[in-house]
């Protein structure tokens, strides 16, 4: 592939699992209380370093949204997704945001995030940085 | 030229014209008199006497046409065709007493000229003494040159200070009688004097004084031509081509058949993808580098064909850049290891590594004057050093880390850099003054006009955005179009007075826009992977070439439709090209 383009961010950094490109910022969060699939997800304000795939309708928790997944720019991989519209007038504050999978993502201090193996105990998770609260 | 004589007194002359030949001369000014000859001879048709505009729009004096087209035949040597056009047209070029007033002028018979002068019916007084004070001092000088001091004196005294005007020239005359040198110094030391050539130079002088419906600029239709031809050329908004002669059959347009649209050549020596790319200053060389970790010097023939010169290697990772001297004979270098090298573009051999301990160097440049060369650090600092190594002079926390674009104007005033995400500032080194451009999207590079004069910036969000930075920085204008979505993606200017914007694309086409109006006007595919640079080459407008992640190196060309002539410049040798044809 040709020659990368990538943002670099300072500050405490949120970045690829896989590959470490950056990817967003610790004062960028807005929200930490999201989940998906795999678990926790936070909710940016802004996120860099990702190509953004096509707009689809889906049902979600909280309503149906229009959303696209966004990949990181290094590897390829699926980090999360951007809200592109809500249907609920109580979700429009969303729009134009990103979510972050934790588990895609490495966090400030390098630490991953786990899924446990029984997903139907769903929110009972063990990891370090829980109790550290990043 | 007719029967009618000269010392006719005008009056005869006006009545005999009153039927409506066409007066070549405003009602308004004191008409000069002038005559359809011989009388019987060019009686004029009923019909004709009331058109004196042509042409489709009606704009065109027929008399001032047919004048115009007279003198050219004259000013072509065509004396017999001339004095048939006034025949049979009726129109005479000019009056009589012009006609008598030249004549005498080319003979050098100067004090008859002067009294001639006085009967073409001039009313401007001021017109009159320029015109018989350019004329006096003619007799003045070639009086002097013959070595008739005296003479030459007395023309001085009562023929041209009489005049009072131009005082000062009066005195610089007077040197003249005194000192020789004066004459050189005026430039009237020389011989030829008495040259038809140097009397003729004399009547256009004195006919930029008249006004012109009296005599006849010189070369008047060659150039309304030459106009026309210049509003052609100026309204053919997508020309492209060194040959800047037009023909007046037909009005200049070009089309888009004098943009680089075919590849002509594939060159495929780099074992990996290929980044970067530049023609030199001249065009006769091309430089590539690559993933491989290698660059390479590329001369282009004569033919148009390029040709591998010499392989550089060395860097112990991707080649992420590379800049040409000034003067064409070195090259640097930069990998992505943080180290740039200078090489000689003649021998191939690496004359110098620039490091910079525990940092990373990750752009190179050069100075305007070849001696000394930049560079962007990974401290965010932008360094300058001698081409020995010495570092000269640093300037720190005028960029962001990774981005790496820097450019230096040719004058050696302003350093341009990405110095925050969405801004690039420009510094005046001398003035220590700042111009800034400010973006709302992400800057992922840039390149500088040949003319200093405009900054063409790559977005992270597919735009590309033309500035103009010779005052306040200002946003001109927006191209659209390719694609980028991960990789740094490169544009350029390009094309006959860099009329064009080409870019690469993540879509694997070579995208070409009209700079002023932002239209697309080409999408070439061909490459297999993305292209991540293209250059136009500065001395051949119809050559562009374009780097991608398949490898190889993409020469575009004219379509062959319109190869119809070798010139030195033209792309006339072609390749097949992984038989794909475009």
């Amino acid at each position: 592939m040709g020659r990368l383009f990538l943002i670099h961010l300072e500050g405490k950094i949120y970045s690829c699992k896989h590959c470490q490109t950056h990817l967003a910022l610790y004062t960028d969060i807005m929200s930490k209380s999201f989940h998906c699939r795999h678990g926790k997800a936070y909710l940016f304000h802004k996120v860099v370093n990702v190509t953004v795939g096509l707009k689809e309708d889906r049902m979600m928790m909280t309503g149906l949204h229009t959303v696209s997944d966004i990949f990181c720019v290094g590897c390829g991989s699926i980090v999360g997704w951007k809200y592109d519209a809500a249907h609920d007038k109580n979700q429009k504050y969303k729009e134009g945001k990103f979510i972050l999978e934790r588990f895609k993502v490495s966090g400030p201090d390098g630490s991953h995030y786990w899924v446990s193996h029984d997903p139907h105990v769903g929110g009972v998770m063990l990891m370090t940085h829980d109790l550290l609260g990043t | 030229m007719g029967g009618v004589e000269d010392d006719e007194p005008p009056s005869k002359r006006v009545k005999a014209s009153t039927e409506d030949l066409g007066r070549p001369f405003d009602n308004s000014s004191r008409s000069v008199p002038f005559s359809p000859l011989g009388g019987s001879m060019a009686r004029p048709l009923p019909s004709q006497g009331k058109d004196d505009m042509i042409g489709s729009k009606g704009v065109i004096k027929k008399v001032e046409f047919v004048r115009i087209i007279t003198k050219a035949l004259y000013s072509l040597g065509y004396e017999r065709s001339g004095a048939a056009l006034e025949e049979e047209s009726g129109i005479c070029l000019h009056s009589s007493a012009v006609n008598l007033f030249r004549k005498q002028v080319l003979d050098g018979n100067w004090d008859e000229s002067v009294l001639t002068l006085h009967k073409i019916g001039l009313s401007d007084e001021s017109i009159l003494k320029s015109a018989s004070f350019l004329i006096w001092e003619r007799k003045f000088f070639e009086l002097l040159q013959k070595d008739r001091i005296m003479d030459a004196l007395k023309t001085l005294r009562s023929e041209i200070a009489p005049l009072g005007i131009d005082k000062k020239r009066v005195h610089e005359l007077s040197c003249c009688i005194v000192s020789p040198q004066q004459r050189v110094l005026l430039g009237f030391a020389n011989l030829g004097l008495e040259t038809s050539n140097s009397r003729l130079k004399l009547l256009e002088d004195l006919q930029k004084l008249f006004p012109p419906t009296v005599m006849i600029p010189e070369r008047r239709l060659e150039h309304l031509v030459e106009q026309a031809l210049s509003v052609q050329r100026q309204g053919c908004y997508l020309h492209n081509s060194l040959d800047n002669s037009l023909s007046l059959y037909t009005d200049h347009h070009c089309g888009k058949d004098q943009i680089p649209s075919r590849t002509v050549q594939v060159l495929q020596a780099h074992h990996d993808e290929v980044w970067f790319l530049q023609f030199s200053n001249n065009g006769k060389y091309l430089a590539s580098s690559s993933n491989d970790r290698s660059a390479i010097i590329w001369e282009v023939h004569e033919d148009g064909e390029l040709s591998l010169k010499h392989m550089l290697t060395g860097h112990q990772k991707p080649v992420l850049m590379l800049a040409w001297s000034p003067d064409d004979r070195q090259l640097l270098t930069c990998g992505m290891e943080g180290a740039v090298r200078r090489w000689d573009v003649h021998t191939g051999d690496c004359l110098h590594v620039y490091e910079k301990g525990g940092l990373g160097l990750i752009s190179c440049g050069w100075f305007p004057d070849g001696r000394q060369i930049f560079s962007g650090v990974t401290d965010k600092s932008t360094c300058l050093w001698d081409l020995d190594g010495k570092e000269l002079e640093s300037w720190k926390e005028q960029r962001t880390t990774r981005t790496s674009d820097v450019a230096i104007t040719k004058d050696g005033r302003w350093i341009i850099s990405i110095c925050r995400e969405t801004a690039i500032m420009l510094v005046d080194r001398e003035a220590k003054l700042e111009k800034l451009i400010q973006e709302d999207q992400t800057i992922t590079s840039f390149s500088l006009s040949s003319d200093d004069k405009f900054l063409l910036v790559n977005l992270v969000n597919q735009e590309i955005h033309l500035w103009s930075i010779k005052d306040d920085p200002g946003l001109v204008t927006r191209y659209r179009g390719h694609k980028r979505s991960r990789f740094l993606i490169r544009s350029c200017f390009g094309g006959y007075e860099q009329t064009f914007i080409a870019s690469g694309s993540e879509d694997s086409q070579v995208y070409i826009w009209h700079r002023e109006t932002g239209e697309l006007i080409k999408a070439l595919p061909g490459h297999s992977g993305a292209v991540n640079c293209v250059s136009w080459n500065p001395a051949n407008p119809h050559m562009l070439a374009s780097a991608s992640d398949d490898h190889t190196i993409r020469i575009w060309g004219l379509n062959r439709a319109n190869l119809k002539r070798k010139e030195a410049y033209s792309n006339g040798v072609t390749h097949q090209c992984n038989g794909k044809g475009q």
